[in-house]
């Protein structure tokens, strides 16, 4: 058995594995730098008079404290006039700029020197006096075509110092003299080595380090601890008495006298099961929150700011407060899955010979089901079980968010609205890998429900 | 295909809840497809700023607000109208897309199973270049050209040149390289193994969540939302396909197919996939009643949607500026929740129907 189980475990990894470098290389790919925006608000502002070079240095600072100046993997393929720094420069204007120059003239060398020139001429310290210089300056970094080059250079202000200007036009004829036209159409294969992020992430992850979150610069580790703490409650409170109800429900359904309860409840449990989660919640909401109709239940949040000391009961009685009604949307979001599943196996294993048996002995009907019945159906619901926990994450984002409770679903979209990559990752594989774990244990209860299946696995 | 329309006629007779549910789902298509010609007072993003958070039967400027209108002004009813369009045009369009890849993926994993793709040492590496090749000069380049301002020729020039790489590989240097003995050796490619670990890998967390991570990666637009849809929603039929594959490829009458020489693609397309049709049909069903649920829960938390896009959710999330507003949830609400019901009725009874017609 545990064999078997260690096998499984083991033919699980490169799923997990590759679900998780897919979602880590595709938030780098297609994102570009993340985050740029509030390096620059942390520099004073986007339209703060801090220079260019202070806020590129920030840049540069930034995106060596996350990684970020590294290459993506272990190896890359860029068009070979494109070097593989060009996310370094800054700001991004320049980037897509300095881009369609190298597409354009296919020799980086030349690219270079001409930006060179031009960072030069906006850098030259008699610059700074002529006033609408900036306005040429920034006409250049939008001029990539050779004719409109030209045109931009003659329009230069005559004040400008000379050589600057020759060496500034003598550069921009190197762009066409030493132009190699379709060199894009040549791909260049880079090797990086270890030296990058995707290997400098998967082994911090291994040594249980997911990384620094871009919003706040708090471990991601302690971000997602707090938040795992308030969705673990509030799935596992929401499964147990889903489960409980269910099992109720579905013992009271399979009973024969109850036919009638049977034709009302099965339709009803079905209209419930097709309104999405985050409509339930809303209509809960709406009935049940707010002053408009009955207010039972407090709305947003834990309930923090009211829980300042106070013994732990008291507490508990706080948060259960705030707790029930997104738990009460939970259950009722899973109870009608769940009681068809359990009536239906109920009713199936009422048809066997060992309940007729049982029957003819002189159990009664409730007794046949409780004592007889039960521990068979539990059998299949074990898979349900453990199939419906990762399932209630997705719940929990709905509801987290509707009734703002800080959970894991809530983190979740807030990092998604924020884009804050390195928790979106480290929540896809804190869920996925719960799910694994999930499995094994869902295998180790069927061989102790049902010690046959042990010998089958040998 | 006429067997199908046979099975429903005969279904509606005897279930009264299946007929309800078809003829709703077929008024509310006419209704979708006509919708755009229908005389109007408000467009579904026309603001009409006078009049915000209104409720049922007020009257606007160009006319009444039946349901009332939202924090900006639209008009509930246009929205509730339109979002059931844009939301099933998504739906269907993305569940044909998924079903398509996964029929394909799984019916070639369960025929060919590990043993059945024989390439030979050749044609892999070869494939490996050619998939380099295409996805260089097909994907990256134009991606990377389309971004910068640089003229079509210079995209043009690049797919040209795919082609003609292409067409050296496989005209050329496969055959090549076939005469050479040690290349032309075949082993098998473990199809059904690549197959089932790529499901696994889709399916290993909740749907929302992978979505609403892809979702995040890049610029809100309704393409990508599609692609990213149709990306999570191919692994339950790709399953499906295969262990239906995996029973009718040992049926007697597919061997006799086999054993009289027919191709496998006319297998696969006239002995196979006929008969796989009606649980096809059922996971297509409720796949597209778990998207519109899918779609509206995205536009509620308004992540990988853009603004503009016409949706039940988008309405109903107005809900949460103004608690008192009631008429922004119910009307879209119970839109929503009837269609995915009347889906779900259909594709529950067409299951029934096709197992117990399975058992006879």
């Amino acid at each position: 058995m545990l064999q078997y189980t260690l096998k499984r475990f083991l033919l699980s990894l490169p799923a997990l594995w590759l679900l998780v470098t897919l979602v880590f290389l595709l938030s780098r790919l297609l994102t570009g730098v993340p985050g740029e925006e509030q390096i620059l608000q942390d520099s004073g502002g986007f339209y703060s008079k801090s220079s260019t070079g202070s806020r590129e240095q920030a840049y540069l600072s930034y995106l060596e404290r996350t990684g970020q100046n590294l290459p993506l993997f272990y190896f890359s393929v860029q068009a070979s006039p494109e070097p593989d720094t060009l996310h370094l420069v800054y700001p991004a204007h320049h980037r897509t700029f300095l881009k369609q120059l190298y597409w354009q003239y296919g020799n980086p060398e030349a690219v270079n020197a001409y930006y060179q020139s031009i960072k030069e001429l906006e850098l030259a310290p008699s610059a700074a006096q002529y006033e609408g210089l900036q306005l040429y300056i920034d006409r250049l970094y939008q001029a990539t075509e050779p004719a409109s080059i030209k045109q931009t250079l003659a329009a230069l202000p005559v004040r400008i110092p000379a050589p600057l200007v020759s060496e500034l036009k003598a550069k921009a004829a190197g762009l066409t003299q030493k132009q190699q036209a379709y060199a894009y159409l040549l791909p260049s294969l880079r090797w990086h080595g270890t030296q990058n992020q995707y290997h400098t992430w998967f082994v911090n992850v291994l040594q249980g380090d997911l990384g620094t979150s871009f919003r706040d610069n708090r471990p991601v580790s302690s971000i997602l601890y707090e938040a795992v703490a308030n969705t673990w409650w509030l799935i596992l409170i929401s499964i147990l008495v889903a489960f409980i109800v269910s099992f109720e429900l579905g013992m009271l359904l399979v009973m024969p006298q109850s036919i009638k309860l049977r034709k009302l409840l099965l339709p009803a449990l079905f209209i419930i099961d097709s309104i999405p989660l985050f409509l339930l919640a809303l209509l809960l909401l709406i009935l049940l929150a707010t002053p408009s109709f009955l207010q039972l239940f407090p709305v947003f949040g834990l309930g923090y700011h009211r829980m300042s000391g106070g013994s732990w009961v008291e507490q508990l009685t706080v948060v259960s407060q705030y707790m029930a009604l997104p738990a009460i949307c939970l259950i009722l979001g899973n109870i009608p899955y769940l009681t068809n599943l359990i009536y239906r196996s109920f009713s199936e294993e009422s048809k066997k010979e060992y309940a007729r048996t049982a029957r003819a002995k002189g159990f009664s009907e409730r007794q046949v089901i409780r004592k007889q019945l039960l521990r068979n159906t539990l059998l299949p619901t074990i898979t349900v079980v453990s199939d419906a926990l990762p399932a209630l994450v997705a719940g929990a984002v709905v509801v987290e968010t509707i009734f703002a409770i800080p959970g894991v679903g809530r983190l979740l979209v807030d990092a998604v609205l924020a884009r804050d990559y390195p928790i979106i990752v480290a929540v896809v594989l804190v869920v996925a890998a719960f799910r694994v774990v999930l499995y094994l244990l869902a295998d180790v209860c069927y061989s102790i429900a049902d010690p046959r299946i042990k010998h089958a696995a040998s | 295909m006429i067997q199908l329309l046979n099975d429903i006629r005969q279904l509606s007779q005897q279930k009264s809840a299946f007929k309800i549910a078809i003829l709703y789902l077929l008024l509310l298509l006419v209704f979708i497809l006509v919708l755009p010609i229908l005389p109007m007072a408000y467009g579904p993003n026309e603001l009409d700023l006078q009049y915000t958070f209104a409720g049922p039967f007020t009257s606007g400027t160009d006319g009444l607000h039946w349901l009332g209108t939202d924090a900006l002004g639209r008009d509930v009813l246009s929205n509730t109208l339109y979002g059931a369009r844009s939301a099933l045009l998504i739906s269907v369009q993305v569940m044909l897309f998924a079903t398509g890849l996964g029929l394909l993926l799984g019916m070639s994993a369960g025929y060919l199973g590990n043993n059945g793709l024989k390439i030979s040492r050749a044609a892999l590496p070869v494939t490996l270049l050619a998939l380099f090749v295409f996805f260089y000069y097909g994907v990256y380049v134009p991606y990377s050209l389309a971004k910068t301002a640089l003229p079509l020729k210079y995209t043009w020039f690049s797919l040209l040149l795919l082609l003609f790489l292409l067409l050296f590989l496989y005209r050329l240097l496969l055959p090549l390289l076939k005469k050479w003995h040690v290349a032309a050796v075949t082993s098998s490619l473990p199809l059904d193994y690549i197959v089932l670990r790529l499901t696994e890998a889709f399916t290993s967390i909740p749907r929302l969540l992978l979505i609403l991570a892809l979702a995040s990666f890049m610029q809100p637009s309704v393409l990508l939302l599609s692609v990213i849809f149709a990306a999570t929603f191919w692994p339950s039929s790709a399953r499906l396909a295969r262990a239906e594959m995996l029973k009718i490829k040992q049926l007697p009458y597919f061997e006799a197919a086999q054993s009289l020489g027919v191709t496998p693609l006319h297998l696969l397309t006239k002995h196979a996939m006929p008969n796989m049709l009606g649980p096809i049909i059922v996971t297509f069903t409720f796949g597209v009643a778990d998207l519109l649920a899918l779609e509206s829960t995205l536009s509620f938390l308004g992540i990988g949607v853009p603004g503009t896009f016409v949706s039940w959710g988008r309405t109903i999330a107005g809900i949460r500026t103004n608690t008192s507003a009631w008429w922004l949830v119910v009307f879209p609400g119970a839109a929503l929740a009837t269609t995915v019901w009347a889906l779900q009725t259909v594709s529950f009874h067409l299951l029934n129907y096709f197992e117990e017609r399975k058992q006879l």
